[in-house]
């Protein structure tokens, strides 16, 4: 039993270390980017608009695996500046899904900006507000509950898709259960993986549950 | 002088013109009452004066300051200032839903920075038992009903010390039952001396509260006058038509 617990489960319980440093880097990262990007979509300067708009099309539009083949093995192939572009596998895999999920929130929070009533505009101009405080104190906070939902399921989403680590040769939690199902000819360990990862989406669920209520405004 | 001094004020969305050149004054602590059908134009008139809507021509002056002149608008400083002597209160309440009732009295007060929190607080708490909702302080607007709403946006607006209070059809999204308990905190308003212009549909606060009633359709000031001969007496054809089948 020891035995097994040293040789499956524990380098396992190591690789998902990997699958949550991942989650923590992605999510604290793309949520800002994301919102920067929300902004800049809204900007009434056009080019900028144009090229946020573009730039979430593209992102949400192609594979995030092809995206994470590309920055890994695709950028140092590129002529001339490729032997700058060669990152640890892992940071590569980083900046891919934030690049991607970025693309997702900014989508997520231009929703929850569509959702304030103009009335809730007009309330802050009436009362004196100046533009900068409407929208941190009257539009953000609304924005921000309003995507929550959304940020739940897009969090969920990012848990599973980190399995997509297996592709770039990352050691995550799905690599080690492969290579256990390989070395002790056995299928348990996918079902440990699967339990893993739902433990991890369950906590989500929880938390997140856990913030709708906190901010219900009721 | 006047308070307020509207002179040629004309406005359209695209080709329709909603407003087609509106001349009127309000003296101080009068109470405005303005009626007319839906599609009049008198909501926009109301959100022009505090420049929720931009105007194509004409004058406003509020409290001998010029928002508009001529069609040319002050500069900004200047329009925060002179808008600032009025607060508005809307059909749809438009409470903040993320703050507590006591924290949408006071957001304004405190991003201000003119008084202590202390008096902010002191302020809040004395509005919020004239309009009778002392005991909803900490609620979410969400809990509470339609009237209690419109009697916390009320007091929202006073926050301010507003020379002036604006009301665009303030009982229209309310039951029924609900309509006279706000009815009533602005009938207290009146009774203070606060000067308002309120567009409404309740003819009977019209006839009992206001000073003189102004009656708008197709863009234009049909008749004005006191609200015993505008109710009693009606001169204008579309006005008896009007009365006609909304009062009786």
């Amino acid at each position: 039993m020891v035995d097994y617990w040293n040789r499956i489960i524990w380098p396992m319980i190591e690789g998902a270390q990997m699958t949550v440093l991942l989650f923590f880097i992605v999510i604290l990262l793309s949520i800002p980017l994301g919102f920067l990007l929300t902004l800049a979509v809204k900007s009434r300067f056009k080019p900028l608009s144009w090229l946020a708009q573009l730039y979430i099309t593209v992102m949400r539009g192609t594979p995030l695996l092809l995206q994470l083949l590309l920055i890994c093995f695709g950028l140092p192939m590129i002529p001339v500046v490729g032997e700058y572009l060669v990152f640890d596998r892992f940071v590569a895999a980083c900046i891919g899904f934030v690049l991607n999920y970025a693309a997702y929130f900014a989508e997520i929070f231009r929703g929850g900006l569509l959702s304030i009533d103009k009335g809730q505009y007009e309330a802050a101009k009436v009362l004196g507000l100046t533009k900068w405080q409407t929208t941190t104190r009257v539009i953000l906070p609304q924005m921000f509950r309003v995507a929550l939902p959304a940020v739940a399921n897009e969090s969920i989403t990012l848990v599973k898709d980190t399995a997509l680590l297996y592709a770039v040769a990352v050691p995550e939690l799905l690599h080690f259960a492969q290579t256990a199902v390989n070395r002790e000819f056995t299928i348990v360990p996918y079902f440990i993986a699967g339990v893993i990862y739902l433990a991890m989406t369950l906590i989500l669920t929880v938390f997140f549950k856990w913030l709708e209520r906190r901010y219900k405004y009721e | 002088m006047a308070l307020i001094e509207v002179s040629n004020l004309k406005k359209s969305f695209g080709n329709q013109e909603v407003l087609k050149s509106i001349t009127f004054s309000v003296d101080r602590k009068e109470v405005i009452a303005i009626i007319g059908p839906s599609g009049s134009g008198k909501s926009t008139l109301l959100r022009s004066l505090i420049h929720l809507e931009e105007i194509d021509d004409g004058s406003i002056c509020i409290d001998g300051e010029y928002l508009v002149k001529d069609g040319q608008y002050a500069k900004q400083t200047e329009i925060r200032k002179i808008t600032g002597k009025m607060g508005m209160v809307f059909q749809q309440f438009n409470l903040f839903p993320h703050l507590t009732v006591k924290e949408n009295l006071m957001l304004a007060p405190k991003l201000r920075k003119t008084e202590s929190l202390g008096e902010i607080e002191k302020r809040c708490y004395d509005l919020l038992r004239k309009v009778g909702l002392s005991d909803k302080a900490d609620a979410y607007p969400n809990n509470l009903s339609g009237g209690q709403k419109q009697r916390v946006a009320i007091a929202r607006a006073l926050m301010l010390n507003p020379e002036i209070l604006l009301f665009d059809e303030p009982t229209s999204a309310l039951d029924p039952e609900l309509t006279g308990e706000v009815l009533k905190v602005m009938k207290d308003l009146a009774e203070e001396h606060m000067t308002m212009i309120v567009v409404t549909h309740e003819m009977g606060f019209a006839r009992e509260v206001a000073n003189r009633v102004i009656f708008m359709d197709g863009g234009e000031i049909i008749e004005e006058n006191e609200p015993e001969q505008f109710f009693l007496h009606p001169q204008h054809e579309r006005t008896k038509a009007f009365l006609h089948k909304n009062w009786k």
